[in-house]
């Protein structure tokens, strides 16, 4: 892990508090499908970049769990990753980063 | 109807039931058209993205954990400079990455058995070990294993004889521990790379023993 990418796994994303932890079994990350990966692997390398900071990342996922706990803890209206998703959208677009993204 | 995500879950084998392949598809088509347009924008490349997620998935696990207690088991000299010096010893396998905190390996034998919690949060040596899991952030385990160790570890099936002294080591910021577990009898014919496949994440935080079978 000397190749100069050290810097990504920094405590600040390995070890986010419980309410918002990376999904993982025994020690292993957890992905379903291969978009999970792919919007797990570009939020840390925004970050990483210094494009935001990771505990403004980090607040934005709260709050998106939270908010799809609301109705019935017990089953979220979103996957983890979904809320991640939705998170990073939002960060992005509030960065201007999404600025010319048709839809 | 939404796949619940939780910590420490399993992958869902009813996750195509619960997330339908429509709205799987929408999110994948959403993810590569943000990558494309971060990718254009020359904010993110593949590769990198790529090898990102190569670091957090394959070099971030245990594995790594059980590749430094076989190597204490089949060298002696690498032992002792684990036992002395663990930060570097570990580095020695290419393994790091933390920031400055300071790896401390405690030894297992026939009269200590050791066991590490982090009482205030969940400090963890996840380079070694990959991402803690669930119970050892549970203030459960994290209160019940600094004042009786004993029944905690009972409740991991793992008794001890009342002989045998329990030493609970307490991570913080700046000091992980991992633990080096004693070798099982019997492992004496068995390559190094055999043995890492016995040393599980448990025996590493000493809840458990490293089982032959």
């Amino acid at each position: 892990m000397s190749d100069g990418n050290t810097r990504l796994t920094t405590p600040d994303v390995a070890e986010m508090p419980a309410l918002c932890a990376l999904p993982r079994k025994s020690g292993e990350m957890v992905f379903h499908t291969e978009w999970e990966r792919r919007a797990f692997a570009l939020a840390v390398s925004l970050a990483d970049q210094g494009q935001f900071e990771w505990s403004e990342f980090q607040q934005q996922l709260i709050a998106s769990i939270a908010e799809s706990e609301q109705a019935d803890p017990q089953n979220p209206s979103r996957g983890y990753y979904e809320s991640w998703l939705l998170s990073l959208e939002t960060l992005l677009r509030r960065k201007r980063l999404l600025d010319g993204i048709d839809h | 109807m939404s796949e619940h995500d939780h910590h420490d879950a399993p992958p869902s084998p009813y996750l195509r039931n619960v997330r339908s392949a429509e709205h799987d598809e929408a999110l994948a088509a959403k993810v590569q058209k943000i990558e494309a347009l971060l990718t254009a924008k020359g904010l993110v490349n593949k590769a990198a993205l790529d090898r990102l997620v190569d670091l957090y998935e394959n070099d971030l696990g245990p594995l790594n954990g059980a590749k430094v207690v076989a190597r204490a088991w089949v060298d002696p000299q690498y032992k002792q400079r684990l036992l002395n010096n663990a930060t570097a010893a570990i580095a020695e396998l290419g393994f790091g990455g933390l920031q400055g905190e300071h790896m401390v390996v405690v030894e297992n034998t026939p009269q200590v058995h050791n066991v590490v919690v982090c009482t205030l949060c969940s400090c963890y040596p996840w380079p070694v070990l990959g991402l803690p899991p669930t119970w050892y952030k549970d203030a459960a385990y994290r209160s019940r294993v600094v004042v009786d160790p004993r029944s905690v570890l009972t409740e991991f099936g793992t008794t001890l004889d009342e002989n045998v002294e329990v030493r609970v080591w307490d991570s913080s910021a700046e000091v992980r521990y991992l633990v080096l577990p004693e070798r099982p009898e019997g492992t004496r014919g068995l390559s190094e790379e055999q043995l890492v496949k016995l040393i599980d994440r448990d025996a590493m935080i000493g809840v458990k023993k490293v089982q032959t079978s």
